[in-house]
């Protein structure tokens, strides 16, 4: 998958997993993940839907460290290779 | 005026955990179970709740028998308030003459595996209080607790908390998505309450009998982490003396339909709670609402009740 097709299919699910009701389509790489409306408890929602998503595996505690959108996209394209 | 209240709920309660200070454990219980019963009489309210919900999960056939656990329900949460402030003295002698414990040998192993982290149900029932405290003497356990309106209050609580191996994390903190994935990869034990109302942040699933909005997280832990879960009870058997008991651990596969994988943990972890609470049914929280059926008919959490219930 491209960059882009990465970015594209997690903008269509951060749109599902999140509470907040925003323009999704001003999203960008830059965007902060916890701006886009994911909690304590909606972050949860989203890491299952990346990996079932994505179908990949990985610990969650990997994504420590990955606070914007664009840090998503760079560690998704690691696990998919 | 809101901290003249604050002043004056920190004095009493400092001066009512002064004098538990003084008394013996005995006396400390009889002092408590008289109150509670002063409390049951007068708390109108929280007694129709617990006798209602008595009623409705159907442990109980008629208001006689249901007042009856709703009283000795109220006691025993008098009790867990004297386990909580005075389980150092009950237990002495060592916690291992005082409580019997029933794990599985998987389940064991897990416990004793300083790097395999382990998500515990529970609800409120029995002697969690005691439970956290024998759980921590094998694994660092974290649990969640609500902070109190009152900061002296929450500050003087907080200071009372037996440390060891427990500590406790904010309820509603931003980070504690990452605080509870940190906890797991430690190897330490994380406790959750499956039992709590969750409002429009969980979703409907069955308790006795009854749709009850339930927290999702502890079953999104377990599906994006696969750290096993368990469901754990402690009951009191006598006077100091208690039964600690944890079901698994169990596995549950994702399917890619988050809320099936949800719903199945939830109404698994459930189903566990109802069986121990018709065991000793005088030790659960009854007075706690636990179903709030009128927010459903408000809310857009309508469309999840079954037709027979709109």
């Amino acid at each position: 998958m491209t960059r882009e097709e990465i970015g594209n299919k997690l903008r269509d699910l951060m749109k599902a997993a999140s509470p907040k009701q925003i323009d999704w389509n001003s999203m960008t790489e830059q965007s902060d993940i916890a701006a886009l409306g994911f909690d304590s408890l909606s972050i949860l929602d989203l890491i299952y839907d990346v990996q079932q998503g994505f179908k990949i595996e990985f610990d969650a505690e990997e994504l420590t460290g990955v606070r914007t959108v664009g840090d998503l996209v760079t560690f998704l394209q690691g696990k998919i290779g | 005026m809101r901290w003249i209240r604050y002043w004056i709920e920190y004095g009493f309660l400092k001066f009512m955990l002064g004098l538990f200070d003084l008394m013996s454990a005995a006396h400390a219980e009889a002092v408590l179970t008289r109150l509670s019963g002063l409390y049951y009489a007068l708390a109108v309210s929280r007694r129709r709740i617990a006798i209602d919900n008595i009623l409705k999960a159907g442990i109980a056939s008629d208001y006689k028998e249901a007042n009856r656990i709703a009283r000795r329900s109220f006691r025993h949460f008098a009790l867990v308030v004297l386990e909580s402030l005075k389980s150092g003295e009950i237990m002495a002698d060592g916690i291992e003459h005082h409580i019997r414990v029933s794990v599985s040998p998987e389940l064991d192993r897990i416990l004793k595996d300083t790097k395999q982290g382990l998500i515990m149900a529970s609800g409120h029932f029995g002697s969690w209080e005691i439970a956290a405290q024998l759980v921590s003497n094998v694994k660092p356990v974290a649990g969640v607790t609500k902070k109190m309106s009152n900061p002296m209050v929450n500050v003087l609580m907080e200071q009372r908390k037996p440390r060891n191996n427990f500590h406790l994390l904010p309820k509603y903190d931003r980070e504690n998505a990452s605080r509870f994935l940190n906890v797991l990869k430690n190897g330490e034990v994380l406790a959750l309450m499956i039992d709590q109302h969750a409002s429009w942040r969980g979703i409907l699933v069955d308790f006795f009998g009854r749709p009850a909005s339930t927290h999702t997280a502890i079953a999104l832990l377990h599906l994006v982490t696969k750290a096993p879960i368990c469901f754990g009870y402690c009951w009191r058997v006598s006077p100091g003396q208690y039964e600690l008991r944890a079901e698994g651990p169990l596995y549950f596969k994702p399917t890619g339909d988050k809320n099936a994988d949800i719903r199945t943990i939830l109404e698994t972890l459930n189903r566990h709670l109802e069986k121990a609470v018709r065991e000793h049914p005088e030790q659960y929280l009854w007075g706690h609402r636990r179903w709030k059926e009128e927010e459903f008919v408000r809310s857009d959490m309508r469309d999840q009740l079954p037709a027979a219930a709109k």
